[in-house]
């Protein structure tokens, strides 16, 4: 095995300073399970959607890390996220995917439990147990903490894990982006049908860096740019935006999240979209004029690809949707991807956006099949024994982002590189691959919540 | 001596016989094939169980029965 002795970006296997990164990160079996102990058992992760569960009983059976867990709503409307292993021997209690339930029963003895994880029904409580098994003791086991942002639904296995806002950090206004309606007005998103799944043999890590913002992939695309699938009839999406604003790599530093922006110039709307359908073309125009209205400045900012860390992808623009990429063991990767729309649309705008969304992305999505013939295939040829041996490359870029970076009175916070002229960087990567060896060398949240100690000097 | 039940199929208001001797009616149904929310009638057993509704186990229901029988 080529990997050293020591581990963490200062001594090894994450070098930053050198722009190189051990394939073993992403092949060997021993990091692996690691990463699911020191990130996923820590780290806040997407659970879901509350549209998913609009009613009391309604679950949706999603997954936190390798584990199966169960997003439900109990009787009294309270939002919960169980483990989904009975407390006996540790069957699943929910084996759908998702629907409405009363109890969630063990098949293997029996053990019942309610939609708030208590501990409801014993096979022969009276009989077997003599009435003395304390069934408050042994309900479900609950996440340590759970927050509904605008709708979505995240959880973390750490008590001691900050809030999520603080969590996310100066990384909200990306989130809101995802979240909030087209017209600007806060949390207006449901979610449009049902979740696609499907499994790709990669390492997790892959998909993550590559929705980080790898734009120096594009030539993956170009196929599918030729083919001209996007809503106007040409390219893959609506890139009008393009040709008028500033590109950025945003990244937060010590949080982890990163991702690309457009910043639209002080006197500008987003050039006209979603051209072969004039309903949702009209829809779009009405609902950035709104937006500009109510959110002043911060409507000049369009959202595209994004990463949250650890393993959530965000892309609220063209099309609009949230992955997950859930590990499998250290060579596979289940993707989940959710599709977004604003509730309140028109039919016919949810319906022409379903239509482009799964021509897009997903398992049969034309573009996001590109992305997992790379993945797929870059991470088989970096397990051989001599493959390991060599680093990847991760210096495009390196020393150029800007930390006061404001285009036309408008300040965009955190690392940022101004793509316009040169085209990619990968700070997004470093940013992503600097967290993941924080996470794998910290002892606790005291040395992953890196920034307290800046915010306290400065506040001195 | 009849067959197996199927708890499943078994809709609220359904009269049941438990193996103890009591006699329930099902007041809800969850359909899992393993509980059934019932209302206790009467219970020879455990005479203050009955009015109470609790979970009964499937494995305990030994009949369909006349609530009103017994």
């Amino acid at each position: 095995m080529a990997m050293k002795a020591s581990r963490g970006y200062r001594t090894g296997l994450v070098d930053l300073q050198a722009g190189e990164i051990s394939r073993e990160i992403f092949v060997n079996e021993d990091i692996y399970a690691e990463e699911q102990e020191r990130i996923f058992a820590r780290a806040w992760l997407h659970v879901g959607h509350e549209s998913q569960i609009p009613n009391p009983g309604d679950y949706f059976v999603s997954s936190m890390g390798e584990e199966s867990v169960i997003l439900c709503r109990d009787r009294t409307g309270r939002i919960h996220v169980f483990l989904n292993s009975c407390r006996h021997r540790g069957m699943k209690v929910c084996r759908y995917d998702e629907g409405t339930a009363s109890v969630f029963t063990c098949p293997y003895h029996g053990w019942s439990f309610g939609t708030d994880g208590r501990l409801v029904g014993v096979p022969y409580f009276r009989e077997a147990y003599h009435s003395r098994l304390d069934k408050e003791k042994w309900g479900l086991i609950e996440v340590a903490q759970l927050a509904n942002y605008k709708g979505s639904i995240w959880a973390t296995w750490d008590p001691v894990a900050p809030s999520f806002t603080e969590y996310l950090g100066g990384f909200t206004r990306y989130l809101d982006l995802q979240l909030d309606g087209w017209d600007g007005r806060e949390a207006q998103a449901e979610v449009l049908c049902g979740v696609q799944k499907w499994l790709v043999p990669c390492n997790w890590k892959f998909p993550a860096e590559n929705f980080s913002g790898d734009t120096y992939h594009n030539i993956s695309h170009r196929s599918v740019d030729l083919a001209g699938i996007g809503p106007s009839g040409a390219g893959r999406r609506d890139m009008g935006e393009r040709d008028v604003s500033r590109k950025l790599h945003v990244c937060i530093p010590d949080r982890g999240h990163q991702t690309i922006l457009y910043v639209l110039p002080a006197d500008r709307l987003p050039p006209p979209a979603y051209m072969n359908a004039p309903i949702v073309a009209e829809y779009f125009r009405h609902c950035e004029e709104e937006k500009r209205r109510r959110r002043g400045d911060e409507a000049r900012l369009v959202g595209a690809p994004g990463e949250i860390f650890p393993n959530t992808a965000l892309l609220s623009r063209q099309p609009r949707t949230m992955a997950g990429w859930h590990p499998r063991g250290p060579h596979q990767t289940e993707c989940w991807r959710w599709y977004f729309v604003d509730r309140e649309a028109p039919t016919e705008v949810k319906q022409f956006l379903r239509d482009y969304y799964i021509r897009y992305s997903g398992p049969a999505g034309m573009t996001e099949q590109d992305d997992m013939e790379n993945w797929n295939y870059a991470h088989a040829a970096s397990r051989g024994t001599i493959a390991r041996r060599h680093p990847y490359n991760y210096d495009q870029g390196s020393g150029t982002a800007v930390t006061d970076y404001a285009y036309q009175g408008l300040r965009v916070p955190g690392e940022v590189i101004d793509l316009t002229e040169v085209q990619s960087s990968e700070q997004p990567m470093r940013n992503f691959y600097r967290r993941w060896a924080e996470f794998m060398e910290a002892g606790d949240w005291s040395q992953l919540a890196t920034w307290r100690a800046s915010e306290r000097k400065a506040a001195e | 001596m009849s067959g197996p039940i199927n708890v499943r199929e078994l809709a609220p208001g359904t009269p049941i016989v438990l193996v103890d001797g009591a006699r329930a009616e099902i007041v809800d149904n969850p359909g899992d094939g393993v509980w059934l929310f019932a209302r206790y009638l009467t219970s020879p057993r455990d005479p203050a169980l009955v009015g109470q509704e609790g979970m009964v186990f499937a494995q305990d229901v030994a009949a369909l029965g006349d609530p009103t029988a017994g």
